[in-house]
């Protein structure tokens, strides 16, 4: 007991329960403020404001909207003006100003279906480059905008002609680490990722993980791209090395059965690219460290180099909720504070402890 | 029968008595001594033993001890009183038997009370340790819980003081801000102006909406934010890629499952079986077989094995007046009419097989291959090539691995290709 009380734990500080459905939280970036994304019972979209007092969240905004909002980004705005840019149920992907939240910013319909995941990148300082949005819809589409060109996407993603559509569920921006670089990662529910190159307009990787991919995330968006984690129903989630891409083989992967249970996000440490968290459909959490191998790299028998994955090992898992918890946000301002909102109706602060010791 | 062991020797006192019972070479085991008040028994098959004693005996504290070829009882009177011998003599043969089963009875109602006592005790014991672990566990959890509140103290204070830090650095931020501003505004307006005049059109356009809009704010963001775009890169060019997806072997359960088709074209199949047309006045001439649809239409495939496609028509004809919903009737006839070179009529009852093989399920596949091959197949000997493509290509997405389809496709769009570059 003394040497598992010496890992991080997993401490619940607040509990809030809501009246509606949240989807998505996130933290509002410089700030103690949380969003809570979701839809109310009456099929209107809700988004609440909230700020951390001691042991309570207190309710400083609600705002309703007309569609159920799904997914929200605070990624692509700059600090000064933090705007929201979130998607909705019905394909439309706003962005907010939370000061003056009647009219969006900037507004498109850009799916025909449900916008399942949203990213952004360029934007709160962190990286370079314009800032973008990309959206992932259900239509199998993944759509990339950028808020100062409006109604057109500045790529577009798209099944075949005549080839029928897998629904696209998460998206996730990365490589961003100059100006002209950036790629997008898409995972799909037919197990399918892809890894779309936005300087080339290519695909540059796919791949199929056999399970519906629930969430992708690379540990840093603003780097050359170093890790990329990808979960899936079944529980399984797997961990591809990026840094090294082998010409037929792709990139070197480890993967890890966690639960019985889909899980549903994964979500790197901001202040430690090496830790991240994944939440599952039994309502647990679940804290992992990946660690590297000696080489990270190495020749095959044509002398092409591939990459060696590392292994995971799992510090921390703790069991909040019975129903799945379907959003995740680390706090990028203070390390091991974090918000998750589950099905059943609450959003929860935590706070993972010691992990300045890792 | 038993061989009685007699040559016992007894001895007494006021209030015990001591028997020695040799043993004949027999070993003894406490299983084969029974013993009760007033009833004594030793049987080691074939020997045996028996007493009724002369008084009853304590049989909780007597004893009996074996070893040497003998056994040595030592039995404690009941009544301290000296007895004039150790069985009772006239012993009838009656109270012998009553005496037996008395004591049998006594003995396994004391077995019975022994049990039960040991039961209860084993129950206590066991309770007692349950108790005793669950104190154990309790302490442990509460200590384990106290450690976690105490984190949890800890972390609140923590999270408290860095939200008052934001709060101050905030507080602190926006003064300074405004200290800037003063000072700077001026200059930078100069500065915005020559930038404005020297950028072109895209810029430009861009910095005066955001003017417009942002006049209300504070003019910091304004000047911040012109900077900043003067860094950024433009939107990039729009541009599209495709992609492919992974077929799926076995699709995902009930998301794509073709249940709800399936069980109409099984509803479908059954109803069709049940109509029969059965307002024909012909139809007493008939048979009682060939009354039947099937029948129809198995001798029908028949003449058409045969080459006797006329005859395979008329079958079929019959049969379709007897049952029009039947939608391999209509395929069969449709493949004698390509035989015949009646095309048209071809295509008519492909059309109309295909129209009856609605909703497609991967039961009616074939069937619906071979509709459109052969719609196909009369189409093209009609000379419309383009419609006859499209036919051959649908066959080909039912069923991509059929190599003849596959080959045939190719000829068309050769012989397409061909008459459009000849006109």
């Amino acid at each position: 007991a003394a040497a598992g009380l010496e890992r991080p734990q997993v401490v619940s500080h607040v509990q809030q329960a809501l009246n509606y459905t949240v989807f998505d939280c996130k933290w509002v970036p410089r700030s103690a403020r949380l969003l809570c994304l979701g839809s109310a019972a009456r099929g209107t979209g809700l988004v609440q404001l909230y700020e951390l007092h001691g042991a309570r969240l207190e309710l400083l905004r609600e705002m309703e909207k007309p569609k159920p909002i799904k997914c929200g980004t605070f990624g692509a705005t700059s600090l000064q003006q933090r705007y929201l840019a979130t998607g909705d149920f019905d394909g439309n992907l706003n962005i907010w100003n939370l000061e003056a939240p009647e009219i969006p910013v900037y507004s498109v319909k850009g799916h025909k279906e449900i916008i399942n995941s949203i990213d952004g990148v360029g934007g709160l300082g962190i990286g370079e480059g314009a800032p973008e949005i990309v959206t992932g819809s259900r239509d199998g589409t993944v759509k990339v905008w950028d808020p100062r060109q409006n109604d057109t996407p500045v790529a577009n993603m798209e099944p075949v002609q005549g080839e029928s559509k897998r629904d696209c569920w998460t998206v996730a921006f990365g490589n961003a680490y100059n100006q002209e670089e950036r790629v997008v990662c898409a995972g799909y529910d037919n197990g399918d990722i892809k890894l779309f190159d936005l300087k080339t307009m290519s695909l540059r990787w796919e791949t199929n993980i056999k399970n519906g991919v629930c969430s992708v995330e690379f540990d840093r968006k603003d780097i050359n791209m170093n890790k990329l984690v990808a979960t899936s129903l079944e529980g399984k989630f797997h961990v591809f090395d990026m840094r090294t891409q082998h010409p037929t083989k792709g990139f070197a992967s480890v993967s890890e059965k966690a639960q019985k249970s889909t899980i549903w996000q994964v979500r790197h440490l901001p202040q430690n690219r090496d830790i991240f968290m994944t939440s599952g459909g039994s309502g647990s959490l679940h804290l992992w460290k990946y660690e590297y191998p000696a080489q990270r790299s190495k020749k095959d028998s044509e002398g092409s180099e591939m990459g060696v994955a590392g292994s995971v090992c799992l510090l921390q898992n703790v069991t909040l909720s019975t129903q799945p918890i379907s959003s995740l946000d680390w706090s990028p301002d203070k390390k091991g504070l974090c918000v998750c909102g589950a099905f059943d109706q609450t959003v929860r602060v935590l706070i993972v402890t010691k992990l300045n010791k890792i | 029968m038993p061989v009685w062991l007699r040559e016992h020797s007894w001895r007494q006192t006021l209030t015990a008595v001591y028997l020695s019972l040799p043993l004949r070479g027999a070993r003894a085991t406490p299983a084969n001594i029974f013993c009760s008040e007033q009833y004594l028994k030793v049987s080691i098959p074939p020997f045996l033993f028996e007493a009724i004693l002369y008084a009853p005996i304590d049989d909780a504290n007597s004893t009996a001890k074996i070893g040497n070829g003998n056994i040595f009882f030592t039995l404690c009177k009941k009544e301290p009183a000296m007895w004039d011998s150790l069985t009772l003599a006239n012993a009838g043969k009656e109270k012998l038997q009553y005496l037996r089963e008395n004591a049998v009875l006594k003995a396994q109602e004391k077995a019975k009370e022994e049990t039960e006592a040991k039961k209860i005790t084993k129950q206590e014991h066991k309770k007692y340790t349950l108790e005793a672990t669950m104190k154990l566990e309790e302490t442990e959890r509460k200590r384990i819980e106290d450690l976690k509140e105490k984190e949890r103290q800890k972390v609140a204070k923590e999270l408290e003081f860095w939200k008052n830090q934001q709060i101050d650095a905030d507080k602190y931020k926006s003064i300074q801000k405004k200290g800037e501003l003063h000072q700077e505004t001026e200059p930078l307006k100069e500065r915005k102006k020559e930038k404005m005049n020297k950028t072109r059109i895209p810029s430009e356009g861009t910095s005066k909406i955001r003017f417009k809009s942002t006049e209300g704010h504070g003019s910091r963001s304004i000047f911040s934010q012109n900077l900043k775009e003067e860094q950024l890169p433009a939107p990039r060019a729009a541009a599209t890629i495709t992609v492919n997806f992974t077929p799926r072997v076995f699709p995902t359960a009930l998301r794509e499952s073709r249940v709800a088709e399936e069980e109409e074209w099984l509803h479908k199949q059954a109803e069709a079986r049940r109509i029969i047309n059965s307002d024909l006045s012909e139809l007493e001439d008939l048979k009682e077989e060939e009354r039947n649809p099937d029948w129809l239409k198995d001798k029908g495939n028949k003449m058409f094995a045969m080459g006797n496609y006329l005859g395979a028509v008329n079958a079929y004809n019959l049969a379709v007046r007897l049952n029009n919903k039947l939608p391999l009737l209509y395929l069969n006839r449709a493949a004698c009419h390509l035989k015949l070179r009646n095309l048209h009529k071809a295509i008519e009852d492909s059309s109309k097989a295909l129209e009856l093989l609605t909703p497609p399920v991967p039961d009616n596949k074939n069937a619906r291959v071979k509709a459109h091959v052969r719609r196909g197949t009369a189409f093209c000997q009609l000379e419309l090539y383009t419609e006859g493509l499209q036919d051959y290509e649908a066959a080909l997405k039912i069923d991509p691995r059929n190599k003849n389809i596959e080959k045939d496709a190719e000829k068309i769009r050769h012989l397409i290709q061909e008459t459009t570059q000849s006109s």
